[in-house]
């Protein structure tokens, strides 16, 4: 599902250019929940935000889903995105003005998936799944920490993407939400997803198929 | 069912209430100026030029030496070229207006006042038409009169005829200049078969009811053309023809076709509010830019966040531009009306100074229209290249917080500034957070200087014209100027000033009405070795006692005759004798009559006339302000009286001055009108700005909080840096100001007094605006920091 190939990443940075990665070589299978550890700075978000498609390598080959994304415009990246690439972030990143379920609504209307009328059902069958379909009509606001990183999950899951990234989804949430959360992601490795999750919690990571560690931009 | 993004939109709209109303406001405020001015601009147009125009001025005036007879005038009625004609008699004198003193008096003499024909004036107030010894007051002069309907006035004609006449009423003559600025009274009576009769009989006083015309009372022959009744050429044709035709024409005057006596004025004034409308709409641009820079900054993480789920940049794209539209569509909503209901106003305001009246206020559709379409289109504009980088930035630099912003230090500025060591650590993190976010500050700046520029050269142009008028009162030295009924020896009037202990110097200078082509100027000739006239010189020299064939001329004759220059000669017109003076000095008057300045004998030479009659005499007073001018008038005309001098009028040069001053009321009002507007506009816009500034700082805040600065320290500091940024923005728009203000002296003056200003940058106007973008800053920046600071620390720092 995912494949990278000797793939760097090097920042311009006024101190001079800083390799984040250096030739990565990288093989996820379809279905894989795979948990990408290091320390601080190794280059863990720098490895996501490339399979994401959020910022371009600098050097070799990354295909996700078959598909070459290094060529794509913005707008192409983003429709891919979209389908192909669920996101879920350690601060939630939900949009604090739209209540939980247009938050999850939200990636539907930007690619137009499903038809109109079906996507509010559609998003709270997700909030049903992540258990805070009671919560639907709230401003993200309302709502704890927890609960808010489940609507992300549920957002993650709204175009049916079949790979889902998730950068340190409990690095701010108490042990036992981090636990449930990573059961969640367990059970949508089950369902086929491919899950690569960046974290620092080995104890809530136990459920992961592989771990993946990064060392100075290299897998180590 | 609205898409879950449109909701974003108007969640977003209505969940920062203060942050719309600080962006609606300002746009609001820019909406609002330049509807107001566009309004005012728009409605005096038209309104001015109707005015007129309904007034059906004649085209050309035939001044004859004698009275025309109705059939004399109907015969000119039906001769080829001509439209129409009526005669109307003119009456020079002064009105009595009490404390033994008078004022100039123009009457006209109306045949019948129920077939006005020409250069028409409709009823005002009180009875119509007047009576036998009565007379309709011209509603813009009866200030002037300092008299009411019903009240009895003494006029004396130019003749020295005496005759009381009761105010029947007042009437509205839009073409004729506005009485309280000209500080003349015109006043219209009715023609009786006793007119008819000269009478010169000059000891009669208040014995008669009967105003009669006399030798100097002129009939004024006024015709209407056919055809293009805007060409001069044929104008001056067809009036040829008719003078021709009829004979005893002793001059013909033609005004210049379809401009009202106070044109210049008009177009000077109306030239203003263009140009303030044109710096106000920058104005609001940059406003609506800062306001939309301050939206897209704060709403750049959520940029990222939706780029993540798949928005493509057009999306984000029209996200933000329908925000910024329906904000837009808020601000005109607000804007329009008020600006439309203002601009009215000011433009009743100033039609009621040009003695106009608008009888439709409404501004054209399209004024709206355009006003609405520009309202919704320049934000979008504006917008689209903020927006358009927003959209496309890539979601790395949405999350990282430093959006094309390079780190502090990279600049070779921002190391200069890291040097400064000695100011306290706090104000040193101010000094430079200001100088780090550069779009920011540059957007600030601008707005606030944009607002300033035009508010100092507002009052630059307005200081400007009160030193060109002191200016020119400074180069006329003397105190009154006396005019009599006909020429006397220059000797006698001597001997009767003598007697006045209040006179200290008089001269009587050599003068003549001439001609330039087809134009009147005056041909002046001061006393060779006068000092009361020194007139600032544009190019070349004054006159000198040995000088003979040459000529001083001032800037209006320039502009009748553009090819006349230093060294080359001026062709004067005296009675019918071209002769030709050599132009050695080109002076600057504030009076916008053309005269030519020669050598007393160059006059006499030009006249035939022989030496030592004077038909006026310049005096310098004892006392020299006004009380003392108006005292030393009264003892002069009752000595020269006393001498058997028939005074014609007696002016003093502060009332003449007063007259040019009351001629800039209305530019001075356009110009103060300008400065409030800006004021307010780009007080509302600074107010927002920095308040705005200030919100995108509450993270920061936090942090500040974090580490142990108290609220007192940081709101300090953020009024500290509110204060860098006005500073800069006060010399920012003292810079812009200079152009402005220059290119605004130059239009001006060369509109009203056919001749640049002197630039004059006013430190007042400079002082002021200092003042007030400090406070302004002050305030606006302490009461949201002091907010900011007492966030909690850790809802600062989650502040999105």
């Amino acid at each position: 599902m995912i494949h990278l190939q000797s793939l760097s990443k090097t920042y311009d940075t006024p101190a001079g250019a800083f390799p984040a990665l250096r030739n990565i070589d990288l093989e996820i299978a379809a279905g894989e929940f795979v948990a990408i550890v290091g320390k601080s700075g190794s280059g863990k978000s720098t490895l996501l935000n490339m399979v994401g498609g959020i910022d371009r390598p600098s050097s070799g080959s990354l295909r996700v889903g078959g598909r070459s994304i290094q060529g794509l415009t913005h707008n192409e990246l983003a429709s891919w995105r979209g389908r192909t690439v669920g996101f879920v972030f350690q601060f939630f990143q939900l949009l604090p003005t739209l209540t939980v379920a247009e938050n999850v609504m939200l990636p539907m209307d930007f690619c137009g998936v499903r038809p109109r009328s079906e996507r509010r059902k559609h998003a709270m069958s997700l909030l049903d799944r992540v258990a805070v379909a009671d919560q639907a009509d709230k401003l993200p606001s309302a709502l704890s920490g927890g609960q808010q990183q489940r609507v992300a999950i549920a957002r993650a899951l709204a175009n049916d993407p079949p790979v889902i990234l998730a950068d340190e989804p409990t690095g701010n949430l108490d042990s036992e939400t981090s636990i449930a959360i990573f059961q969640l992601f367990g059970e949508l490795s089950g369902e086929g997803k491919t899950l690569l999750v960046v974290t620092h919690d080995r104890e809530a990571a136990v459920s992961v198929s592989r771990t993946v560690t990064i060392v100075d931009g290299c897998v180590a | 069912m609205i898409a879950p993004r449109w909701r974003k939109v108007f969640r977003d709209i209505a969940d920062t209430p203060l942050r719309t109303a600080l962006a609606v406001t300002a746009m609001a405020a820019g909406a609002f100026g330049v509807t107001m001015i566009l309004t005012s601009y728009s409605v005096l147009k038209r309104e001015l030029k109707t005015t007129y125009s309904d007034t059906r001025p004649a085209s050309a005036v035939l001044v004859l030496d004698g009275l025309a007879s109705d059939a004399l005038v109907d015969s000119v009625r039906h001769m080829p070229g001509v439209r129409d004609a009526e005669s109307r008699p003119v009456i020079g004198g002064r009105l009595f207006i009490g404390n033994g003193q008078w004022v100039p008096l123009i009457l006209f003499v109306v045949r019948d006042f129920g077939d006005i024909r020409l250069d028409r004036f409709t009823p005002d107030a009180g009875a119509w038409p007047p009576g036998d010894g009565e007379v309709l007051i011209e509603r813009s002069s009866l200030s002037v009169a300092r008299a009411a309907i019903g009240d009895r006035v003494i006029v004396r004609t130019s003749d020295h005829i005496e005759r009381p006449l009761r105010i029947a009423g007042t009437v509205h003559a839009a073409g004729l200049a506005p009485g309280w600025m000209e500080h003349a009274v015109a006043g219209f009576v009715k023609s009786n078969p006793q007119m008819t009769q000269r009478n010169t009989d000059k000891g009669s006083r208040v014995d008669s009811n009967h105003l009669p015309l006399s030798a100097s009372s002129a009939d004024q022959l006024r015709i209407l053309v056919t055809g293009d009744t805007l060409d001069e050429k044929h104008i001056r044709d067809v009036a040829n023809r008719v003078a021709r035709s009829i004979g005893h024409v002793t001059r013909i005057e033609v005004p210049t076709p379809g401009r009202h006596p106070h044109a210049a004025q008009m177009d000077t004034f109306l030239y203003l509010l263009g140009a303030f409308g044109v710096l106000t709409f920058a104005l609001s641009a940059v406003l609506v830019a800062t306001m939309i820079h301050a939206l897209l900054t704060e709403q750049l993480r959520q940029v990222g966040v939706m780029k993540t789920l798949g928005a493509s940049t057009t999306q984000i794209a029209s996200l933000y531009l329908g925000q910024v539209a329906i904000l837009a569509a808020a601000a005109i909503a607000i804007g329009v009306p008020f600006g439309v209901a203002a601009g009215q106003a000011y433009a009743r305001f100033a039609a009621s100074m040009l003695n106009a009246t608008i009888t439709k206020a409404m501004p054209a559709l399209w004024i709206v229209a355009a006003e609405v379409a520009a309202g919704i289109a320049i934000p979008l504009l504006v917008a689209l290249g903020p927006v358009a980088h927003a959209a496309r930035i890539s979601i790395h630099e949405a999350f990282s917080n430093d959006v094309g912003g390079k780190p502090f230090g990279t600049r070779r500025f921002d190391r200069w500034l890291a040097r400064i060591q000695w100011m306290p650590r706090p104000l040193m993190l101010s000094l430079r957070t200001t100088f780090h976010r550069r779009g920011r500050l540059i957007l600030t700046v601008a707005t606030l200087a944009a607002g300033g520029a035009a508010f100092i050269a507002a009052m630059n142009v307005s200081a400007t014209w009160t030193r060109t008028l002191d200016a020119d009162g400074r180069a006329r030295r003397f105190d009154i100027q006396a005019v009599f009924a006909r020429p006397y020896p220059a000797a006698q009037v001597m001997q009767a000033l003598a007697s006045v202990p209040d006179v200290v110097h008089a001269e009587c200078w050599t003068e003549a009405g001439a001609t330039l082509g087809d134009a009147n100027v005056s041909f002046v000739g001061p006393d060779v070795n006068s000092k009361l006239l020194a007139l600032p010189l544009i190019a070349g020299r004054w006159l000198r006692p040995d000088d003979d064939a040459v000529a001083v001329i001032n800037q209006s004759v320039l502009s009748l005759d553009p090819t006349l220059h230093l060294g080359g000669d001026i062709p004067i017109n005296v009675n019918a004798h071209v002769g030709r003076l050599r132009i050695i000095g080109i002076v600057k008057e504030l009076a916008p009559r053309a005269t030519v300045y020669a050598p007393p004998r160059a006059i006499l030479r030009a006249t035939g006339k022989p030496p030592g009659l004077a038909r006026s005499v310049r005096i310098v007073t004892r006392q020299r302000d006004v009380a003392g001018q108006v005292g030393a008038s009264k003892a002069i005309e009752q000595a020269l009286e006393n001498a058997g001098i028939s005074v014609a009028g007696i002016q003093a040069l502060s009332d003449s001055r007063k007259s040019f001053s009351d001629h800039l009321v209305i530019i001075k009002s356009a110009l103060i009108f300008a400065a409030l507007l800006v004021v307010l506009v780009g007080g509302l816009g600074l107010t927002s700005t920095l308040t705005l500034n200030v919100f995108e700082r509450t993270r920061e805040i936090g942090i500040l909080s974090a580490i142990g600065a108290t609220p007192g320290t940081i709101a300090r500091d953020v009024v500290f840096e509110g204060m860098v940024m006005a500073v800069l923005s006060w010399c920012a728009a003292l810079l812009v100001s200079i152009p402005i203000t220059f290119a605004l002296d130059a239009a001006t003056g060369q509109m009203f007094i056919r001749s640049a200003l002197d630039f004059y940058m006013s430190p007042f106007a400079a002082a002021v605006w200092l003042l007030l973008v400090l406070i302004l800053a002050a305030l606006c920046s302490f009461y949201p920091a002091r907010r900011s600071a007492r966030l909690a620390v850790r809802e600062a720092i989650a502040y999105e």
